[in-house]
This record gives structure tokens, sequence and C-alpha cells, in this order.
């Protein structure tokens, strides 16, 4: 079992969270949404696997680089 | 060629004798235990890579026989060791190629000392290029320079005695392509960046300025070659080389690709292939390709292959600057290159790293008159203090300076946003500057959202409800906004179906011909980059 962090290129908000911990997602699996440059930017799994945690909550501002949420692959 | 041992006696046959022995030591390479020691590490050696990527019986070897001998006290050969890079003619696709590389296996590929180099920065290699007006096709897997040499000198060289003038200058000449295919530092892996096109495999090479030990000696930092050098620093992070693939295979074969959409030099036409795609192919699923909401992102690397001939796209940095998608392909046979934003990466903003892709594509296609189309999704340059940091503004007037100085005929296709200086960078005014839009098409010097709260401020503030407000002037703002009443001024040439996409551009790029042909030969570049 490996864990991946997922993490945000962009500052923005969550806009919208489409999974759920325990969710398994599939490769390139729309995560969650953020806002950004009056954008929807869709954040999704590089790979395979279930997630395992969710760092963020929707409304909430991230930054780049921030950690976003885990994948258990 | 097949070697035939003359057995008369005569004095030719002793000669022939000492020249097929000559030869076998050169195709043993560095022995058989360091090639075992190349295959158990998942490589192939230089001469293997060259049977593979090369058209069977077309190599054409020079300078077979340079090496190092070693001779008795009555100076009768013992041995050559063969010099560790291995270069000729050859044909790929039935056309002709310069292609060298590095041998690993005779000390580490490392820079051999003899009078004219045969590979690498002012190799021999480089000048069958340069004369035969043909592609060059590097296989690095070297580390260049040896402090051991100095030993053998017994004096020091100063740098650039093999400089990188050829290497600049085949540039603006003829395809260079470099595959990545070991540990590559010091001059091999600066001859990999000056290239058209370079690949790498992941897991297998590396590349860097200088490796591990030296690192290690200048600053103190413990770091293994692949977290320094791998393809997730080199090509994903850096960009310094521009695509990463799986295999020595996928690497070659994607050198043969790559050169299958230019010309053999910048004096020629890139070849055309037979159409295997029907030119009148018109997608129903473009109409629906972008969303309603126009905040929504979509799927551009899609929406490219339902326009282009089917299978035809070879991405360039396709993990590298995201923001903005860069792909040589091709419409009825004719090679194109297409410039997409991607609105799935900063909502398609154009960002440091989008805009140095997108200069040497454009660079790229100018220099072998590969004509343009931009797909156009671009709400602006990438904004706040990390795009500020990177000098998003400095490299995206770069790109802006590079589309204005563009020979090579170009179509703007406007799918949805174009804004403002980034909006700049996807024309050419030089050419026709004809430009089509879909309806989902919406331009202006900036995003109505981003514009409102500051050209309308004190508005805003002095109503009783200053959001409900702003929202107003937005809604006002944006009826003006509509692609057709830009079409009414006349502002932009033509607005398509978005089923027409194909059919047009086809058409387009077969009329683009004629100019191609008066455009033929090297660029001139004038003044100082920005």
């Amino acid at each position: 079992m490996a864990t991946t962090e997922i993490t945000s290129d962009v500052i923005g908000t969550v806009w919208k969270i489409e999974k759920a911990v325990g969710d398994s997602v599939a490769e390139g699996e729309i995560i969650m949404i953020l806002e950004s440059m009056k954008m929807e930017i869709p954040v999704e799994a590089p790979a395979a696997g279930t997630i395992a945690a969710l760092k963020v909550a929707t409304e909430e501002s991230v930054q780049e680089d921030q950690v976003l949420c885990l994948i258990e692959s | 060629m097949p070697d035939r041992k003359l057995d008369n006696g005569g004095p030719g046959a002793a000669r022939i004798d000492e020249l097929m022995r000559r030869r076998a030591f050169a195709t043993a390479l560095g022995g058989p235990e360091n090639v075992a020691r190349q295959h158990k590490g998942g490589r192939l050696t230089v001469r293997e890579r060259i049977a593979r990527i090369t058209d069977q019986g077309s190599l054409r070897e020079v300078g077979t026989l340079a090496g190092t001998g070693e001779y008795d006290e009555h100076n009768v050969l013992r041995k050559v060791t063969p010099a560790p890079y291995v270069a000729g003619l050859a044909r790929i696709d039935g056309r002709p190629v310069a292609i060298g590389g590095e041998d690993f296996t005779v000390r580490g590929g490392t820079s051999f000392g003899a009078l004219r180099r045969k590979g690498g920065q002012g190799g021999y290699v480089e000048d069958l290029a340069h004369h035969y007006k043909i592609p060059l096709v590097n296989l690095i897997d070297g580390a260049g320079g040896t402090v051991t040499s100095a030993k053998r000198r017994g004096y020091v060289v100063f740098p650039g005695v093999d400089g990188f003038e050829r290497s600049v200058e085949l540039l603006g000449e003829v395809p260079v392509v470099s595959a990545v295919l070991g540990t590559a530092a010091g001059g091999p892996a600066g001859r990999a960046i000056l290239s058209h096109f370079s690949v790498m495999v992941r897991g297998s090479s590396q590349i860097f300025a200088a490796g591990p030990p030296v690192v290690k000696r200048s600053l103190g930092q413990i770091i293994d070659k692949e977290d320094l050098g791998g393809a997730a620093v080199a090509v994903d992070e850096a960009g310094s080389i521009h695509n990463a693939v799986e295999t020595e295979d996928d690497a070659l074969d994607q050198v043969r690709r790559f050169l299958s959409f230019m010309p053999q030099n910048v004096w020629e036409l890139p070849p055309v292939l037979a159409v295997t795609d029907p030119v009148d192919r018109r997608e129903d699923a473009l109409l629906e390709i972008v969303p309603e909401s126009r905040t929504r992102a979509y799927d551009m690397q899609r929406l490219l292959e339902l326009v282009v001939d089917r299978e035809s796209i070879l991405e360039i940095q396709p993990t590298h600057g995201r923001a903005v998608i860069t792909a040589l392909a091709r419409l009825a046979g004719r090679p194109v290159g297409l410039v997409a934003n991607n609105p799935k990466i900063y909502g398609g903003a154009m960002d440091a790293d989008a805009a140095h892709k997108q200069i040497h594509f454009m660079e790229l296609c100018d220099t072998f008159h590969i004509p343009l189309i931009f797909f156009v999704d671009v709400p602006g340059f990438m904004v706040g203090l990390k795009a500020e940091r990177q000098a998003t503004l400095r490299e995206g007037m770069r790109a802006v300076y590079v589309a204005g100085q563009l020979r090579v005929p170009t179509l703007t296709l406007v799918i949805r946003k174009c804004y403002g200086m980034a909006g700049m960078a996807t024309c050419n005014k030089n050419d026709i500057d004809l430009k089509l839009a879909w309806p989902s098409g919406e331009w202006g010097s900036l995003p109505v959202e981003g514009g409102v709260a500051a050209a309308f401020r004190r508005e805003i503030a002095a109503a009783d409800d200053p959001k409900a407000r702003e929202k107003e002037i937005e809604a006002e703002l944006r009826a003006y906004a509509s692609p057709f009443r830009t079409a009414e001024a006349f502002a932009v040439e033509e607005i398509i179906d978005p089923r027409e996409t194909r059919p047009l551009l086809c058409e387009y790029i077969a009329l683009s011909e004629g100019r191609l042909k008066i455009g033929l030969g090297p660029r001139t570049k004038a003044g100082v980059s920005p």
C-alpha cells in the first residue's frame, strides 16, 4: 500500500468535493474542484486507489502545494 | 556489409585480414563483460540502438577503426580499445540522417582524446549533418570529460576547445534530435539540450550539469542520481528534456515520429503523407465539448484528437508547462503545429513554464516551415505572487515577441476565451491574421469578472447593495461580449460551426503551401529578446 499526497497546483478555494473518505477512484477521476482564476480547476486522481483522508473542506482557501487529500493504492 | 575473407595468400589478403580484425574490435565494443553489464541495467549498447532505429543495413559507419591500439615489442597489434563513440550515416524511414552515440561500455562513454572528435559537440557526426544537410540524431549515454585525460595528456584543456559552435549552427539548419539513454552529465548533457527535440527514459536515464559525486564535493548535498536528474526533475519540473517515455524502444520510436514531421533541412518543405482520414469528417462531439458553464474545464486533448488526422498527434512536453498543449500533428497528411490552451490547468492561464514551452514550439515550427494552428482558450497570464516571482510577465511577453516575428502561416481558432496579452501570443499579425472562432468564443482586454471591480470601484462602493451592483454591471458588459457582435464589426474574420473545423482547417493548411514554398531557407533573427 502506497499513500500519495495530492497537492494543489494553484492558490484558490475549494468549491466542491466530489469524493468521500473510503471512496475508490479511477485514474483521472475528479476528486474535488477548486475555484481559481475565475475557473473551476478539477483535481484528478493521478492513479487508481482509495481516498484515505481529505485534508480540506468546502470553501476553504488553499495555497499552492498544500495537501488536499491522500490516496492509498 | 558482409565481410568475406580473402584466402588467396596474397598481400591483399593480409591487409584485409587486418581490416577485419580491427573491425571486429570495434564491433566488440567494451568487451562481453561490459556489454553484459549494460544489458543487465536494462540498456542497449550503442550499436544495438543504432540498429533498432535505422533502416536495416543502412548504416555507413564513419570512424569505425578509431580507438587506442596496443602493440607488442615488434609493433604487432595486440588489441584496439574502440573510441567510446559510434557514428555514421544511415536512413530512418528511407530518409538519410547523421547518427551517433556514446558507447558506455568503453570507459563509461567518456570523451575520447583523439585528434578529431567523432561525436558530441564539434564532433565529426555534426559535420556530416551540416555538410549533407540532413537531420542529426544523438543517442546520448555519457558523462563527458574525465580528469584522467589530464593525466594522459599532461595538461588540461581550455573549455571550448571542442566548442558548441557547430551544435548552435545546426539548430538553424537541420532537425537535431537527442535521446538520453543513460546518465548524461557535462558535455553530452549540454549537447542534449541543444536539440529541437529531446527524450529520455523514465527510471533508467538521468541528466544534470554534474552528477552526485560532484554535488556532494561542491555542496555537501547527498542525493542519488535519479532524484537529482531523473525524468521527474529534468522533464516534468524543469522542462530541460522535452519528453519522458517508459522504455528505450519508446524513446527511439518518438525520435522516429518526430523526424517524420520534419523536412530534411530548412531549405525543404516538411513531408506530406497520403490522406488516410476523410478531410470532410464532421464530428458531432465537437458541438458538445465546450460546457455550458463558462467556468468549467473540458478536455482540450480530446478536442484536438477529433479535429486532426487520426492518431497523428505527437505531443511535445506533455508533462511540463501543462497550461498549454504543444503538439505536432497532421491535417490531410500535412504536418501542422498545434498550440492549445489547457483549461484544466490554471484555467488555461499562461504561466512562465507554459510560455517557455510555447516559445520553443513556435520557433521549431517557424524554423521548419510547419504551419501553426492556435486553439485558443486563454483567460490571460497567470496572476498572483508565485506567477510574478517566476517572471510570468516577462516570459509571457517573450511569447508575444516570438509570435510577433513568426513568418510561418498561422491560423487562430478561438474555442472559448481569448484575453489580454496572452491572447496576443496566439496570433501572427505578419500572416493574413485569419481568426476563426467557435460560437462559444469570447474575448477582450480582460475578462469581465476581473475588470468590473477595478473599473467601477466608486460606483460599486456607492451602491446600496455593492455586490448586487457589481453583478448588474457584469451582466450588462457581458451582453457586449457576444462573439457575433465582434463579427458584425468584422473584427473576427469568421465564426464557424465547430463541426466544420476539420474540413476548414484542412483546406486552409493545404492553401498555405504556396506561402511555405516562398518562405524556405533559414530564419534570420533580429533584435534583443526581452
